[in-house]
């Protein structure tokens, strides 16, 4: 089985959060979404994008858990916390440097995105990216997204980023600026 | 079937005590494959998995499809037919008591047969939809005219696709959605988008829009709004809404000045070209600039990659149709793809996005009021001859053509129709000049609307039928590619609820008409009758059963006999459906919308959907998920336009029209033009935007002018705010 990854498309985003409806549909998931999407200008366009957890290499969040609750899978995914170990003290929702795990207040406990553990780990893609149908989030092998890399030449004069990785590096990929900048038109 | 590059074999997760039923989903005409995850020890429906296997949506699914299975086993099911007695409690959700099966038929029975000795056949209509299978369709259209008898049938499509069916009759001498499959779009180097929020309202469309420009092609979106497909469109064509058929004869004038036009293509396939040709002159894109409101350059640019394309598709959706010249726009964007030649072969051609479900097929057979099985024609003796064999009648007792839905409304108001049989609709919601509507609604001697939820329309009825929703049943649908597909079974019908045909059936029999109907037990019989009535018409599905649909991942129509695989590609082989096998390029004069602004109305209204929500919202409105992103109606107005009428974000402002007004919350937002407001139409009561629209119809189709009209705004003092409130 190819090793594959959450990758993410930024600008395809139109916003349907339908990857925010499917988060519920996961098995492990609780019916509660784990992820976000943000509008992004709202009074000005319809510009949208996703927010999801970018399972850190080394995670933030589970290098601040003092009761060492958040698990780090095999296949790199940054676990939810354990419902037995989370001592609810919010230090990971402070330390993710993108804001993703949530807190329910009323069970005192952390909740996030464990990339669909019980589908991913198996090869089959995360309920989020089966379902986006604009192809934000993808589900794809290193050589197809190395591909896309040559094909959007990330730094083509215009846009460039600061760090080849966004906080550190992380297990799902996001393609910095973009796919609209980089492409040849055919005609 | 070729399998396109997005088709991935891919397992699905199996959970224990789970069975997984593949169908496809309740809403749009996209018809997304899904799994249904059912439990097996409860045998409920519980879930939904991805169906990666399906080639044209791949596993993929908008939020409405994700939560669609929340709607069979919902607290808000209709379980038992319902009865009032009470009839001045119509229009209320009130007065209702649980009746049995039997009970119900009796009284509809009755009632049906008083009202027709007394005021004759005629006085009985059926009001029909088509977000359910061809065989609930079919059955309709028989139901109507063999048990009932009589010629009042028209259905929810005058709202939707009737006026892509007018213009494509016209322009090829058939109606198919969309000359190609969808599995050719991503590979096309160009889409001319117009009047279609794809968006919002075909999301699984998207992976494929996105190709096209990923691969270097281009996106031209023709929409007075700033869309989400709009806002990366490599040209946006923001026009005023009602202006769309200047702006198709623009570009066609510009195609064919600078040298686009397919000579060859035109002389050999076509006929009219030379007096279109003339008539487009004066569109230049100055004068087109001056009717559209947008700018010559946009036009041009427009033009010269549509020209420039190797392959491109022309799309469209309600946004150019819902208009009262709504046939001659779909005719005047096609002719875009005539005279350059870009149709009848693969990536290039001409689609319309079906809104609902079964929009394509369900207009095919026999629920418009004037045609029968297999797009026949019942003011055509010979084809009345051929269904009237399928249904054992004589042509004598085949009723007249009757009126288009909205014109029954008319006709109830008058009071030629006393009596309605409502099926798969919510007009009080959806219908233009609602006022009228519910009024005429509310007139009627009496109701009978079979729903699976209560929607605003059963307000109106007498007896409320529990009919199933589409996991609870199988049968074909026919998605917007002209692709039939077999939607499957996952559950037994909740409560006493029975699908539709059954409930028909059932009736007939009560009617004294079992001897044509009473064979029907099971959807596989309807199916089986109803392939053998679509037989020798053009819309032909006696071939499509439902082995080879299941073998083939659906099948195209017209699909003739058992060898037949059925038509992927409409047109290969240049060969359109008119007597002389040739395409009519038309000549058409433009005209603004029926109501155009004016010092006291001095906006332009326009309405379409949100992401969240499907229709009349009757189904979407009550799943949690969808109601909590969008709980209410709101009304887009851009800063500028705000600023002038010193409105904030999110306060509450008065919208009205000649016909009516209500109170939205405003969305403050530059995308949309500075002349135009809009307004989602997914809500009922006092919040419906159809209490505001024109039922200005189109000529031909019968379709209101939704997409345009004259409007106003006024701020709302607060001390009326707080008797709103």
């Amino acid at each position: 089985m190819t090793k594959k990854r959450l990758y993410l498309e930024l600008e395809n985003c139109i916003g349907c959060r339908s990857c925010l409806a499917a988060c519920t549909q996961c098995g492990g998931h609780e019916e509660r979404n784990r992820n976000y999407v943000y509008d992004v200008n709202p009074l000005v366009n319809r510009q949208t994008m996703p927010l999801m957890c970018l399972h850190c290499v080394n995670p933030a969040c589970a290098r601040s858990c003092p009761a060492q609750a958040i698990q780090i899978h095999e296949t790199g995914a940054v676990l939810s916390a354990l419902v037995e170990k989370c001592i609810g003290c919010q230090n990971c929702t402070i330390a993710c440097p993108y804001g993703i795990p949530k807190f329910d207040t009323e069970q005192n406990l952390m909740y996030k995105c464990d990339l669909c553990i019980d589908r991913t780990k198996d090869g089959i893609p995360p309920m989020c990216a089966s379902v986006c149908p604009s192809n934000t989030l993808q589900w794809l092998t290193d050589e197809e997204i190395e591909n896309k890399k040559q094909q959007f030449n990330l730094d083509n004069g215009k846009w460039v980023t600061s760090l080849p990785y966004l906080e550190g590096e992380t297990n799902v990929k996001v393609n910095l600026p973009g796919i609209l900048q980089g492409v040849t038109k055919l005609f | 079937m070729q399998r396109d590059k997005f088709f991935k074999e891919i397992e699905n997760v199996r959970h224990p005590n789970e069975t997984l039923v593949k169908t496809h989903c309740s809403y749009c005409g996209m018809q997304c494959g899904m799994n249904l995850r059912v439990n097996t020890v409860t045998n409920k429906i519980i879930g939904v998995e991805p169906r990666y296997d399906w080639p044209v949506t791949v596993g993929k699914m908008c939020p409405k499809g994700v939560t669609a299975y929340q709607q069979t086993n919902h607290d808000d099911r209709i379980l038992k037919p319902l009865i009032r007695d009470d009839a001045s409690l119509k229009g209320t959700k009130e007065g209702f008591r649980e009746a049995s099966w039997e009970e119900a038929y009796e009284l509809i029975a009755k009632k049906f047969t008083e009202l027709q000795k007394q005021y004759g056949k005629d006085t009985l209509s059926v009001f029909s939809g088509v977000s359910m299978t061809n065989e609930k369709c079919y059955l309709t259209g028989k139901f109507a005219r063999v048990a009932l008898g009589t010629r009042y049938i028209d259905y929810n499509g005058r709202f939707c696709m009737s006026s892509a069916a007018g213009g494509f009759l016209r322009s090829f001498g058939v109606d198919r959605g969309s000359t190609l499959p969808w599995t050719d779009i991503h590979e096309t180097d160009c889409l001319f988008i117009a009047g279609s929020n794809t968006a919002e309202c075909h999301p699984t469309s998207m992976f494929r829009v996105w190709n096209v420009q990923e691969r270097g092609g281009y996106i031209i979106v023709a929409d007075p709004r700033e869309t989400p497909i709009a806002r990366r469109a490599d040209v946006h064509l923001d026009l005023k809404p009602g202006t769309d058929l200047a702006l198709a004869n623009g570009i066609l004038n510009l195609l064919i000045q600078n040298g686009y036009a397919d000579e060859e293509f035109v002389n050999q396939h076509t006929n009219g070209f030379e007096e279109t040709k003339e008539l487009v002159k004066e569109f230049t894109p100055e004068y087109t600039s001056e009717l559209t409101g947008v700018a010559p350059e946009k036009i041009i640019r427009a033009a010269e990659i549509y020209g420039k394309a190797p392959n491109a598709v022309v799309m469209f959706a309600r946004g150019i149709e819902q208009q009262h010249k709504g046939v001659d726009n779909v005719s005047g964007y096609t002719n875009m793809a005539l005279v350059t030649g870009k149709i009848g072969r693969p990536k290039s051609g001409v689609a319309t996005f079906t809104g609902q479900g079964n929009g394509q097929g369900g207009r095919e057979h026999g629920q418009k009021s004037d045609l029968l099985p297999g797009y026949r024609k019942i003011t055509n003796p010979e084809h009345v001859r051929e269904v009237c064999q399928v249904w054992g009648i004589t042509p004598e007792e085949m009723p007249e053509p009757g009126v288009s839905a909205y014109e029954m409304f008319e006709l109830m108001e008058e009071k030629t129709i006393r009596g309605l049989y409502l099926l798969c609709s919510n007009p009080a919601v959806s219908a233009p000049n609602l006022n009228f509507v519910r009024k005429a609604l509310k007139g009627l001697d009496f109701m009978v609307c079979a729903d699976f939820y209560l929607s605003e329309s059963a307000e109106f009825a007498d007896v409320v039928l529990p009919s199933v929703t589409w996991s609870e049943d199988e049968g074909t649908v026919t998605n917007l590619e002209g692709r039939i597909i077999k939607i499957n079974k996952a559950q037994e019908p909740l409560g006493e609820s029975k699908p539709d045909w059954q409930i028909q059936v059932e009736l007939a029999e009560r009617l004294g008409k079992g001897k044509y109907f009473s064979h029907l037990k099971t959807a596989k019989d309807v199916a089986d009758e109803f392939r053998l009535a679509s037989k020798g018409g053009y819309a032909d599905y006696y071939g499509a059963t439902w082995d080879k649909i299941d073998k083939q991942d659906g099948v195209f129509w017209p699909c003739k006999d058992e060898n037949d695989q059925g038509t992927p590609h409409m047109f290969l082989d240049k060969k359109f459906y008119h007597p002389d096998g040739k395409a009519k390029i038309c000549a058409l004069p433009y005209r603004p919308p029926a109501e155009e602004p004016d010092e006291k109305y001095p906006l332009r209204l326009t309405t379409g959907r949100v992401v969240y929500h499907y229709l009349s919202g009757n189904q979407t409105r009550r799943i949690p998920f969808l109601r909590d992103m969008c709980p209410e109606p709101f009304v887009e107005v851009h800063p500028e336009t705000a600023a002038k009428y010193k409105m904030d974000h999110e306060e509450r402002v008065r919208l009205f029209t000649r016909r009516g007004e209500a109170i939205y919350k405003v969305k403050i937002t530059e995308a949309i033009r500075k002349d135009t407001v809009f307004v989602p139409y997914h809500f009922g009561h006092e919040q419906s935007i159809n209490l505001l629209t024109i039922a200005a119809l189109d000529p031909i189709s019968r379709m209101p002018e939704y997409k345009a009209c004259a409007a106003q705004l006024e701020k709302v003092e607060k001390a009326e705010m707080k008797k709103v409130q």
